[in-house]
């Protein structure tokens, strides 16, 4: 203990001086209050649904407990440190206090306050666990069932309740989507949670917790959503290469709403034909010179986040000015570069399962799984280079490039160019 | 030799040690490379586990730094997808297996022999094994990232299946790369060196105390060390049994976690949690044992509640091993064991608690002193706080349904494991520096560090409570611009660089400070423990009688009757000379060789069915006979060890313990 104390005074003042130059750095450089917000597409401050409201109510009893906790204990240690701190030279070489070790009372009743603060969070996390767990008994009878599959990296939806007949007496299937699980508002849906390859995760921040999609393993989850709605999800398990975008989005829709959907999604895909077709309509856009600005979200423009489920609504209506010799080339594309084998399009000539199936794609708001709002621009790209959307995909390995031998080559089978990708974009928004 | 061998008092009561098998010649070397790989002095062995260490500090939190970069803006291409999960990967591995854990490990070897009054560690030679064991393990985990600079070797880049290594993610079929066959092997050798290390410890400090060292007189880091050494050889057979599973499973057609064969990946969670949860309490316990250790000096009074303290270390060691599932309370477990593990998770909180209780209790009544290691120990109560405070909003397992893997668990563990863990540990650098240094680190560098981390740590994990609340999901690439997360990671990252300039500053004082910091005595913080009763550094032989203890803090009760211990050393110091002085033992080249041979064993067997190419050629079909090689090295090593015997010398001391012919004969 040899030290003086001028030294420490000069370290405070130029830590004192360095938090206050770091502060207004922060402070000018962004906006300090959005840091903290919470208010984002995947709260779970803000939610909908009964599920995630009682996850949120539990959060915040856990807050209240310890921040409580932490206030007072807090305090305590902050006036010892005030109180007891050597105040000069001589103090600090001052006798020390008396040798103590401890006082069994105060261990044990700080120990007891302990066990009765953390009794307060036991409760409602007991009470919670139940009935986060499955569809409460009374709502049973009204619950739905559908089914998620997790691939790497997207999510396939199924309806086993709602069966589509096969032509030619060919069976019953149900009613297959992609990426964008359509449910009713108000009614509580159990999800069955399947995986075909790894772990993954079924997360909507804003209806309910995450659970795992566990192979071998038949997990499940349940939400309800409040009210008609669009809403973010995302895989929650790293799930390999682009894990970090594979999104989902749930839509939330009124009775009336949903039969409509649900009546049109079990339709066969749709066909365009010469006399849909309006005169004069202006020619769409040279894409190859199209810039993409990723500082803008990709997923939803300014205009679609606005009101999200308007825009998702607006895109179940068959697009103006559709070219229907361009929407039949694209259909032959799609079958000339493979396309077919991996996609499905009930009624045309996809038949392929590994990829989403696609007889409605161009009413989903999204495609890539969440990654990419849904335009002409979008889909071009996506179709252009998938692999710089989503590294890893299969739709690059697999399809555009096959294995030779230990390494990925160019398949020249499947090689487009861009009035042909522009055919196939007109092809894939005809599907409605 | 001669006068040494008429000296011995194992000649003269017969324990002549037999004829040994002598293939080279021992080595004497106590300076220069070959003195430092063939050392068994547990202070040269701490050194360098804690050189490494930092190393490894350093290039994770390089990993870290770059892993904010990609974050700092939405849809960032600074990195790709492939590099980030390679980046955030070795960033976990490398914190855990390679910066904290090798640190505690630094320690142990550096203060156990002396705080409990002993000369080396019970068995010197295999505590050499541990940290060339603990080498070859490191260099196997990253030996993949050379693969991106070296085109011709295809390990796929490093690991890149997260520290946490899920099934089926790592299987042959998702994962086909050595990169992660590299991974489980070089998992598998860090936890070898671990156990060897952790029986060591357990045997040293069971049976090598001073006299008079009870058990409740141990000073608190040896106990929590203690603890901590019963965690690892518990808890590590665990994952080494998971381990071995994902091997054979990648590497021998069976089916452990392979779905298509009926395999259970959530075997895996269960056995990689069963050891991954009691080692958060191995990374955390010696932290508390360093903060134990540095209270009561900077606060001039014992520790308060010493039993009480030891008795929750121990608590906490044995509830550690029953909340593992609250890893998993989203893998859809069912109510009964979610409850079980939820209840289970808030016990803990309590013997953490009354840690934290204690702490305040020894600050309370004393005369603080705001030396640079109190600032971090201080500073260690207060972010460990947050981090147990985050934790127990985990235990409410609905909650944590939307909590898990979110920014909100990465804003907690990094709490409890920056704010928490690495600030005891810079405490304990800065706290330990002179006793093995000699020398001072400047209070005014220490306290800016300090301040630059402590701001720069908040900045960047404060926010990230905010982005997991806000629905951002952990070991995440990118980023959409419309989810309300780009100020907060913004802000995260501007404070990540911050919180790497104060850790940059810390080491570059320490850097410093080893060239040209003011000397010091053998007692510069007035301490309480042996330790500070020795020179500084300390002499190979460490004590120049073995003390005898008469209370808790044992020097403090040296200090304050200092006549009567005068009396005692004095005495202790002939009768030690008259049994012929002080036994030291031989240093080996057998551990050392040994952990070459496991690495070449260890770095063939991972590409097994491979074949070798040299220069562009087909040289072997496979790395069988390679693999093969390295393991006959590390047996044939192991064997003539064994035959080698310990040998040993002896230094003699004159009545003031200080040595007049240091260079004990051989015998």
């Amino acid at each position: 203990m040899t030290r003086t104390r001028s030294d420490h005074r000069k370290v405070y003042r130029f830590a004192t001086a360095l938090l206050a130059g770091l502060g207004l750095v922060l402070l000018s450089g962004c906006k300090l209050a959005e840091v903290f917000s919470l208010s984002g597409p995947q709260s779970t401050m803000v939610t909908d649904g009964p599920v995630a409201k009682s996850q949120w109510d539990l959060f915040m009893v856990t807050v209240y407990v310890t921040t409580f906790i932490f206030v007072v204990v807090g305090a305590v240690l902050a006036y010892a440190q005030i109180k007891f701190r050597a105040k000069s030279e001589a103090d600090e070489h001052a006798e020390p206090a008396p040798e103590g070790h401890g006082n069994p009372f105060i261990e044990i009743g700080l120990i007891a306050a302990s066990v009765a603060l953390l009794v307060i969070i036991a409760i409602p996390t007991l009470r919670d666990i139940w009935y986060t767990h499955d569809v409460p008994e009374d709502e049973k009878g009204n619950a739905m069932e559908v089914v998620a599959t997790g691939y790497q990296w997207w999510f396939k939806f199924e309806y086993p309740s709602e069966t589509i007949k096969l032509p030619n007496n060919a069976g019953e299937i149900p009613l297959v989507t992609g990426n964008e699980l359509v449910v009713p508002a108000n009614t509580p849906i159990r999800v069955l949670l399947r995986t075909v390859d790894v772990i993954h995760s079924f997360w909507i921040p804003k209806l309910a917790g995450k659970v795992d999609m566990m192979p071998n393993r038949p997990n499940f989850l349940w939400f309800k959503a409040d009210r008609p709605g669009y809403y973010y999800g995302q895989c929650a398990e790293y799930c390999g290469e682009s894990h970090a975008i594979m999104r989902f989005r749930v839509i939330a829709l009124s009775a009336a709403d949903y039969v409509k959907w649900l009546d049109n999604q079990k339709q066969a895909a749709r066909t365009v034909t010469a006399d849909a077709v309006p005169t004069n309509e202006a020619p769409h856009a040279q894409f190859a010179s199209l810039k993409l600005d990723e500082r803008q979200a990709l997923s939803g423009s300014a205009e679609f986040d606005a009101n999200p489920l308007a825009a998702w609504k607006k895109m179940q209506d068959p697009e103006q000015n559709e070219k229907a010799e361009a929407v039949a080339a694209g259909r032959k594309l799609f079958q000339a570069k493979t396309c077919v084998s991996c996609h499905t399009v009930r009624g045309h000539e996809g038949i392929g399962v590994a990829g989403p199936d696609l007889t409605r794609v161009g009413a989903r708001s999204t495609i890539a799984a969440g990654v990419l709002e849904n335009t002409r621009e979008h889909l071009h790209q996506w179709i252009k280079d998938p692999s710089h959307f989503k590294p890893g995909n299969k739709m690059w390995f697999g399809g555009y490039n096959t294995l030779q031998g230990e390494d990925w080559q160019p398949n020249p089978a499947l090689t487009l160019n861009d009035q042909e990708i522009d055919s196939l974009v007109s092809y894939l928004h005809s599907l409605k | 030799m001669a006068k040494a061998l008429a000296k011995s008092s194992f000649t003269e009561v017969g324990h002549a040690p037999a004829k040994t098998f002598d293939l080279f010649p021992r080595p004497t070397a106590k300076t220069g490379l070959f003195g430092w790989i063939t050392t068994v002095d547990h202070k040269k062995i701490g050194m360098m586990y804690g050189g490494f260490a930092i190393l490894f500090f350093l290039i994770g939190g390089l990993e870290a730094l770059m892993i904010r970069t990609q974050l700092i803006v939405p849809n960032n291409h600074f990195v790709s997808a492939q590099l980030y999960n390679e980046l955030f990967t070795m960033h976990g591995t490398t914190m855990i297996f390679l910066a904290v854990m090798p640190l505690n490990a630094a320690f142990f070897n550096l203060l156990i022999p002396i705080q409990i009054g002993a000369r080396d560690v019970a068995f010197p030679r295999l505590n050499t094994f541990s940290l060339w064991v603990w080498v070859v393990g490191a260099i196997l985990l990253n030996v993949g990232w050379l693969s991106h600079f070296v085109p011709s070797w295809k390990f796929g880049g490093a690991p890149d299946v997260g520290w946490f290594g899920y099934a089926p993610l790592t299987s042959k079929v998702f994962t086909p790369d050595l990169s992660t066959d590299l991974w489980v092997l070089g998992i598998q050798i860090l936890g070898l060196s671990s156990i060897v290390a952790s029986l060591n410890f357990i045997v040293t400090i069971i049976n090598m105390r001073a006299p008079g060292l009870t058990m409740m007189r141990l000073p608190v880091f040896t106990w929590m060390a203690l603890v901590t050494s019963f965690l690892l050889i518990l808890a590590l057979p665990a994952i080494a049994i998971a381990l071995i599973e994902v091997m054979f499973d990648r590497n021998f057609g069976t089916n452990f976690f392979e779905v298509s064969g009926g395999g259970q990946p959530i075997l895996w969670q269960h056995l990689f949690w069963v050891f991954g949860h009691p080692e958060v309490y191995i990374l955390i316990l010696p932290p508390m044992g360093y903060v134990s250790e540095i209270l009561p000096t900077f606060s001039r009074k014992p520790l308060f509640g010493y039993p009480i303290i030891v008795f929750s270390g121990v608590a906490i060691g044995f509830i550690g091993f029953g909340v593992w599932s609250h890893h998993m309370f989203t893998t859809g477990m069912g109510t009964i064991a979610t409850a079980a593990f939820s209840i289970a998770t808030m016990a803990i909180a309590v013997p953490t608690g009354v840690k934290i209780f204690n702490w305040i209790g020894t600050l309370w009544g004393g005369r603080i002193v705001t030396r640079t290691p109190m600032m971090f120990a201080l500073g260690f109560i207060w972010m460990f706080m947050m981090g147990g405070m985050s934790g127990i909003m985990h235990s409410a397992a609905p909650a944590d349904a939307q909590q898990q893997d979110s920014y909100f668990v990465i804003a907690h563990f990094h709490y409890v494991l920056i704010g928490g863990a690495t600030f005891a540990l810079l405490a304990a650098i800065h706290f330990w520096f002179p006793k093995f240094f000699g020398r001072l680190v400047p209070e005014f560098w220490g306290k800016l560090s300090f301040w630059i981390i402590f701001v720069g740590f908040n900045c960047t994990f404060f926010p990230m409570h905010f982005l997991g609340l806000n629905g951002m999901p952990r070991r995440t690439w990118t980023y959409d611009s419309n989810m309300g997360w780009n100020e907060g990671n913004m802000f995260a990252t501007a404070g990540a660089y911050l919180l790497g300039v104060g850790i940059f500053t810390y080491f570059a004082v320490l850097v410093y400070t080893f060239f040209k910091g003011e000397k010091c005595g053998n007692d510069p913080w007035d301490g309480r423990t042996l330790e500070w009763s020795i020179p500084s550094p300390p002499p190979e032989h460490n004590f120049s009688a073995i003390p005898t203890v008469h209370a808790r803090d044992a020097f403090w009760y040296e200090k304050t009757h200092k006549a009567e211990i005068a009396q005692e050393k004095a005495a202790l110091i002939k009768a030690e000379e008259s049994h012929g002085g002080i036994h030291m033992p031989d240093q080996s080249w057998y551990p050392f060789f040994s952990a070459v041979g496991l690495l070449i064993g260890a770095y063939n067997m991972a590409q097994l069915h491979h074949p070798v190419i040299i220069m562009g050629k087909d040289v072997l079909s496979s790395h069988m006979p390679l693999a093969i090689t390295g393991g006959v090295m590390l047996l044939t090593s192991c064997y003539l060890w064994a035959l080698e015997g310990p040998a040993g010398y002896h230094i003699h001391l004159d009545a003031n313990g200080n040595p007049p012919d240091s260079h004990g004969g051989h015998y």
